[in-house]
C-alpha cells in the first residue's frame, strides 16, 4: 500500500456508458482499476518553488503484478549527478511496501523505511499517496453536485477518508474530484489538510486511448496553494504492457546498472 | 507699574493659550502606536540587519517563540500525550509557519540494512521497555538529542515560528489558549524575542500607569511638605503635566510609534521642566518673606525680573544638551531627543508667562519659615550645613569630590554593555529562568548563522561546514551546531555499516552528497531541509548556538566565527538576531558618547557666551563631567550593564547639572554684584537659590524611587541610577561649584555687574 507507486492513479476506466449516481460508485469507477497490470514509461517531473526556481528530474518506471505484489522499479536519468539511483517498490495487498534504493556513488542498496505516506514523493509537491494506490473503500464519499470543469461535465464528489487513522496517514482530511460524466476521467482533486484548508490542487490532463483500451493521463500538475509551490509531470514515452520478467524487480538487478 | 507687564496684562489670554495648546497636544496622543521592538528602530543599512534580511531572503523570516516543557520525565505517557496535543494544534493554526517538536523532528537510522526515517517518536510508549526503547532512541538521534529534549529528560522544547504579520499579543493569546485547552502537570515556561517584546509591553504599561503616577504623588507630597502651600506645588506641577502632554503628543503628531524609550520623556519632563516652576514659587516666597507689604502684582513681576535670564538660560542649554540626541543613530532616542527639546521649550514658554500670570491672579498667601529666620526642616539643616562646609573648608570639599572622581572613575573599567535583552526582566520572572534552563539543558539562547555559498554539494563546500561543525562545538559556551553536514552525515551513518569507507563521514565525492540528498526528500520530509539549505543548493546555513553571559563571552566565540569565516572562500556572511542585539548595544553606547561630548561642547560654549568668559564654560562643565564620570563608574562599580535606558539617562543629567550650576552662578553673581563678600554670597545662594535646587532634586528623587518597585530591572536600574545623578547634580551644585569659586575667585563672576544691577533694581 504505501508506495510511490502512482501509476495507478493515471489510469481511469474508458467505460463511458455507464451512468451512476452514487458517490461511492462513480469514486469507484474513478480510480477502479483497470488492468494495466504492467507497463513501462519515461516521464520529466518539474519542481518550481515560490520565486520561479526549477528542478527538473527524468525517471524511468517500469512496473508488473507478479501473484498478489505489485513491484515497480525506478530509475533517474537525470540531472546527472544523481543519474543511475534507483529504487525498487514491492506493493503488498497485504501488508506495509518494502523499498530499496540503490545509490551507484556508493555502488549498493539499502533498503529504506519511512512510514509516512504524506511525505512528498521526491521533493516534489506530489505526494507518495497521491502516487500510491487509492482504495476507495477506505473512504465515505459524497456527491456534492455537478460542476463543469474545462467545458467537461464533472461530478464532485468528496471523498473523506473512514478512520483518523486515515486521515493522519494521507495528510489530508478529504478530498474533492471533479470527474468527468462522460468517461469518468478525473481532471481534477483539491485536497483540504488536517485543518480542512484548501491544501494543494491537483489537474490531470491529456488523456490518451491505450491499445487494451483503458485511458492513461500524459500530465498533472499539483498547485501547493499554502506554499505557492507547484509540481508539473509529464509522460514522455508509454508502453502499456511490460514483458520484463520478474529477476528484473529484484534488488540484484536494481544493483545492477 | 507691575500692570504693564505683559504677563500680567494679558494674563487671562496666556492662560487660556496654555491650556488651549495642552488640550491640542492631548489629541493625537489619541493616535499613538505602541511598538517595543528596539530592533525594528535600527538604521536598515547597518551590517547586522542587511545581513540577516540577505539571510531571510533566502531562507525566510524566522523570529520563533520557544515554549519549555519541564516534567519528572517528559517521555512520561500523559506528557507525551498533551505534547502531542498541543504540537497537533498549533500546526493546525495558521498564525504558525512552522512547528519544531519532538512530534515533527526526524529520525534517520540504520538497522538490520535498512535505512529508517521516521518522526523521533512513532507512538507513544504505553510500557517501561517501550519508553527506555524511545529514550535510547532518543539519545542516539542528533536531531533531537540536547536539541530538542534535555540530557536528564526534564525538558523539552517547542518552537513556534509565527507568521510576520501576527503580532506578539496575538501569538500569545493563541498559545495561552492552546495550553489551557490542554491542560497538565507540566510546568511550561517560554524564551524568544517575542516573548520578550511582549512582556516588556505588559510590564512597561503596568508600571507606566501605575508607578508614574504614584512617583507623582510621592513628589507632590515633598513639594508640599517644602512649600506648605498648595498652589507653590501645583504651578510646577501643572507645567510639568502640560509639556509633557507636549511631548508625547508631538510623537504621533510626526508619525512616530511610541517605543520603550518614550518612557523617558516624562521622565525628562518631571526631572527639568519642574526645575524652573519650583525655583519661581520658591523666590517668590524668599521675597514675600523679605517685603510682607509688597503688592503680589509687584512680587511676581520682581521675581520674574530676577529669574527670567537664568530661566531662559537654563532651558536653552538643556535643549541645546538634549538636541545632541537627534544625531543618535537610533530612531527613539533622536525622537526622545527632540520631542523633549520641544516639551522643554513649550515649560520654559509656560514657566515665563503662564506660571507668574496664575500667581498675580492669587492671593498672596502666607509667609514661609525658612526665609525668616526659622530653618527647620531637614532640606533647610542640609543647606546650612553645605554652607558652613564650603565656606569653611573649600579645598578639602574640592579634594572630597577628586578622591570620590577617582575612585568612582575607576569603576568605567568595569562597565559592560549589555547583549542579554532578558536581562531587563527580574530574575524570579519566567523568562529568566527559560534562559536558565536554555543555558544549562540546551545549547544556550543566542545563535549565529553562518551563510555558505557555491555548489553546495560540493564535497569541499560540504566538508567545510562539517568541519566548523567540529571545530565550533569544540569551542567552550557553544551549545551545538547544525548544518546540512549534520544531516548527510546521518544519513551516511544510517546508509552504510559501521567500519565502511562511507560510514560517519561526508563523502569526497559530489555524486554521492547529490544522491544523499536526493535520498532524504525521497524518504524524509524536504521541508526538513529548507531551513538548512535552498532550493538549487546554492546556499546553506550552518546555526551556532552558544550561551554567552556578557559582552567578552560574546566576543571570544563570535571571534572564533570570524576566524574562521574568514579562513574559507565559501563561508560569505554571519547574521542572526544575536548580531543585531550585540550591533545595538553598541551603536547604543557609540551613539550616547557622540551626542555626550555633542551637549558637553554645546554646553560650554553657550556658558561661554552667557557669562563673556571661556573659564565660565569651562567651570560649568565641570559637574557636568565629575557626575558622568561618576555615573558611569558606579554602574560598572555596582554591575549595571549599559543598555539604551542608562545610557540615555546620561543626557538627562546633563540637562539637569547645568541648571543647577546656572542658577548658582547666576546667584552667586547677584550676591557679589550686590556688594556682598564671597563667603556670605556663598552662604546666601545656597539657603535661597540653593533651596530652590535641593527641594527641586529631592522631589525628584523621591519621585523616582517608586519605579524600584517596578516589574522591569531596567527601569529599576534606570531609577537607582537617576537618583544616584540627581543627588551628584545636587552635590556638584551647592559644594563642589561654590567651593571651587571660592577657590578660584573666577572673574566672570564679578565682572559683569552691570546686567545684575539693572534687574535687581
Amino acid at each position: 500500500m504505501r508506495t510511490l507507486f502512482f501509476l495507478i492513479l493515471f489510469i481511469v476506466p474508458g467505460s463511458a456508458f455507464m451512468v451512476a449516481q452514487d458517490p461511492a460508485e462513480i469514486a469507484g469507477k474513478a480510480a477502479d482499476v483497470i488492468d494495466f497490470e504492467s507497463l513501462e514509461m519515461t516521464a520529466t517531473l518539474n519542481i518550481h518553488d515560490h520565486r520561479g526556481n526549477v528542478r527538473t528530474r527524468q525517471v524511468a518506471i517500469a512496473t508488473r503484478k507478479f501473484g498478489e505484489t505489485t513491484k515497480t522499479i525506478l530509475r533517474f536519468l537525470s540531472p546527472a549527478d544523481v543519474r543511475g539511483t534507483g529504487m525498487l517498490i514491492y506493493d503488498y495487498e497485504v501488508r506495509g511496501d518494502d523499498m530499496w534504493i540503490y545509490m551507484p556513488a556508493l555502488r549498493r542498496s539499502r533498503r529504506i523505511v519511512s512510514s509516512e505516506r504524506s511525505n512528498s514523493f521526491m521533493g516534489s509537491e506530489f505526494t507518495n499517496a497521491d502516487m500510491g494506490t487509492y482504495n476507495p473503500d477506505e473512504f465515505n464519499h459524497r456527491l456534492l453536485g455537478s460542476e463543469t470543469f474545462d467545458g467537461k461535465e464533472c461530478w464532485l464528489v468528496e471523498s473523506v477518508p473512514a478512520t483518523e487513522e486515515m486521515k493522519q496517514e494521507n495528510g489530508f482530511s478529504r478530498m474533492v474530484a471533479y470527474i468527468g460524466k462522460e468517461n469518468y476521467h478525473t481532471y481534477k482533486v483539491e485536497y483540504y489538510d488536517l485543518n480542512n484548508e484548501l491544501h494543494r490542487i491537483m489537474t490531470i490532463g491529456d488523456y490518451r486511448r491505450q491499445s487494451n483500451g483503458g485511458y492513461f493521463a500524459f500530465s498533472m500538475e499539483v498547485s501547493n496553494v499554502q506554499n505557492n509551490r507547484r509540481s508539473v509531470m509529464v509522460v514522455n514515452q508509454f508502453q502499456a504492457t511490460s514483458d520484463l520478467a520478474e529477476s528484473n524487480f529484484e534488488v540484484s538487478a536494481l544493483e545492477n546498472f | 507699574m507691575a500692570e504693564k507687564v505683559f504677563f500680567i496684562r494679558y494674563r487671562k489670554y496666556i492662560i487660556s493659550f496654555a491650556v488651549m495648546v495642552t488640550v491640542m497636544m492631548l489629541l493625537p496622543l489619541r493616535q499613538a502606536r505602541i511598538n517595543p521592538d528596539l530592533m525594528e528602530y535600527l538604521p536598515d543599512d547597518i551590517e547586522s540587519k542587511v545581513n540577516l534580511d540577505m539571510l531571510e531572503e533566502v531562507f525566510g523570516h524566522y523570529d520563533p517563540v520557544i515554549i519549555f516543557f519541564e516534567s519528572s520525565d517528559i517521555l512520561r505517557e500523559p506528557t507525551l500525550k498533551r505534547i502531542r496535543e498541543i504540537n497537533n494544534s498549533f500546526n493546525s493554526l495558521a498564525e504558525f509557519e512552522e512547528v519544531i517538536s519532538i512530534y515533527e523532528s526526524k529520525y534517520i537510522r540504520g538497522e538490520q540494512g535498512a535505512m529508517f526515517v521516521d518522526p523521533v517518536i512513532r507512538r507513544i510508549p504505553a510500557t517501561e521497555e517501550q519508553r527506555e526503547q524511545l529514550r535510547r532512541e532518543i539519545m542516539d538521534n542528533p536531531l533531537a538529542w540536547k536539541l530538542l529534549v534535555s540530557e536528564d529528560f526534564r525538558y523539552t522544547i517547542m518552537i513556534l515560528n509565527p507568521s510576520e504579520d501576527v503580532d506578539d499579543a496575538e501569538v500569545f493569546g493563541l498559545i495561552g489558549k492552546v495550553l489551557e485547552e490542554f491542560p497538565g502537570d507540566e510546568r511550561v515556561y517560554f524564551s524568544g524575542l517575542p516573548f520578550l517584546r511582549n512582556e516588556i509591553q505588559i510590564l512597561a504599561a503596568r508600571d507606566l500607569s501605575l508607578l508614574f503616577p504614584l512617583g507623582m504623588v510621592i513628589m507632590l507630597v515633598f513639594l508640599f511638605l517644602s512649600f506648605r502651600e498648595l498652589r507653590s506645588v501645583l504651578l510646577p506641577f501643572s507645567v510639568v503635566c502640560m509639556s509633557t502632554v507636549a511631548a508625547m503628543g508631538l510623537m504621533p503628531l510626526m508619525g512616530w510609534d511610541f517605543s520603550i524609550i518614550a518612557v523617558l520623556v516624562p521622565v525628562m519632563m518631571i526631572a527639568v521642566a519642574n526645575n524652573y516652576g519650583v525655583h519661581i514659587v520658591s523666590r517668590y516666597q524668599e521675597i514675600y518673606a523679605g517685603n510682607p507689604e509688597m503688592d503680589v502684582k509687584d512680587i511676581v513681576n520682581s521675581v520674574m525680573a530676577n529669574l527670567r535670564r537664568p530661566i531662559i538660560l537654563t532651558a536653552l542649554t538643556t535643549i541645546f544638551g538634549i538636541l545632541g540626541l537627534a544625531a543618535h543613530v537610533m530612531l527613539p532616542a533622536g525622537q526622545m531627543g527632540i520631542v523633549s527639546a520641544a516639551g522643554i521649550a513649550f515649560a520654559l514658554i509656560l514657566s515665563l508667562l503662564y506660571i507668574p500670570a496664575v500667581m498675580s491672579m492669587l492671593n498672596k498667601g502666607k509667609i514661609h519659615k525658612s526665609y525668616v529666620g526659622e530653618k527647620n526642616s531637614p532640606v533647610d539643616r542640609f543647606l546650612l550645613w553645605s554652607g558652613r562646609i564650603t565656606t569653611g573648608r573649600p579645598k578639602l570639599t574640592v579634594m572630597l569630590f577628586l578622591i570620590f572622581l577617582l575612585v568612582a572613575g575607576a569603576g568605567i573599567s568595569r562597565l559592560n554593555v549589555s547583549i542579554n535583552m532578558e536581562e531587563m526582566m527580574p530574575s524570579s520572572h519566567p523568562l529568566r529562568i527559560s534562559t536558565g534552563i536554555a543555558n544549562q539543558h540546551f545549547g544556550g539562547t543566542k545563535y549565529i548563522s553562518v551563510m555558505f555559498e557555491g555548489d553546495i554539494r560540493d564535497p569541499e563546500v560540504m566538508q567545510t561546514m562539517d568541519r566548523f561543525g567540529k571545530e565550533l562545538s569544540q569551542v567552550r559556551g557553544v551549545g551545538s551546531v547544525t548544518s546540512i553536514a549534520t544531516v548527510i552525515r546521518e544519513i551516511s551513518r544510517a546508509l552504510n555499516d559501521p567500519g565502511d569507507e562511507f560510514y560517519d563521514v561526508i563523502p569526497d565525492d559530489r555524486t554521492a552528497i547529490a544522491q544523499y540528498l536526493e535520498l532524504y526528500n525521497m524518504s524524509g520530509d524536504p521541508e526538513d531541509l529548507e531551513r538548512l539549505v535552498d532550493f538549487d543548493f546554492t546556499k546553506a546555513i550552518l546555526n551556532v548556538q552558544f550561551r554567552a553571559e556578557d559582552i567578552r563571552e560574546f566576543r571570544r566565540i563570535t571571534g572564533v566565527v570570524d576566524e574562521m569565516v574568514e579562513g574559507s572562500p565559501h563561508a560569505v556572511l554571519q547574521a542572526g538576531q544575536s548580531l543585531i542585539e550585540k550591533e545595538m548595544s553598541m551603536l547604543i553606547v557609540a551613539g550616547q558618547v557622540r551626542s555626550l561630548l555633542f551637549a558637553l561642547l554645546a554646553i560650554i560654549v553657550l556658558l561661554g557666551l552667557i557669562f563673556r568668559s571661556v573659564y565660565a564654560g569651562l567651570m560649568g562643565a565641570i559637574p557636568l563631567v565629575f557626575t558622568l564620570i561618576c555615573n558611569f563608574g558606579l554602574m560598572g562599580w555596582a554591575g549595571f550593564d549599559l543598555d539604551i535606558a542608562t545610557s540615555l539617562l546620561s543626557s538627562i543629567a546633563v540637562g539637569i547639572g547645568v541648571d543647577y550650576t546656572i542658577h548658582i552662578f547666576w546667584r552667586l553673581k547677584q550676591e557679589l554684584a550686590a556688594g556682598r563678600g564671597y563667603s556670605e554670597a556663598v552662604r546666601l545662594s545656597l539657603a535661597t537659590t540653593g533651596r530652590g535646587i535641593a527641594i527641586n532634586a529631592f522631589s525628584v528623587m523621591l519621585g523616582f524611587a517608586v519605579l524600584f518597585f517596578s516589574g522591569l530591572v531596567i527601569l529599576k536600574t534606570f531609577a537607582f541610577l537617576i537618583i544616584f545623578s540627581l543627588l551628584l547634580c545636587l552635590l556638584c551644585a551647592l559644594l563642589l561649584v561654590p567651593a571651587l569659586s571660592l577657590m578660584f575667585k573666577p572673574a566672570f563672576l564679578e565682572n559683569i555687574r552691570s546686567i545684575n544691577m539693572k534687574r535687581d533694581n
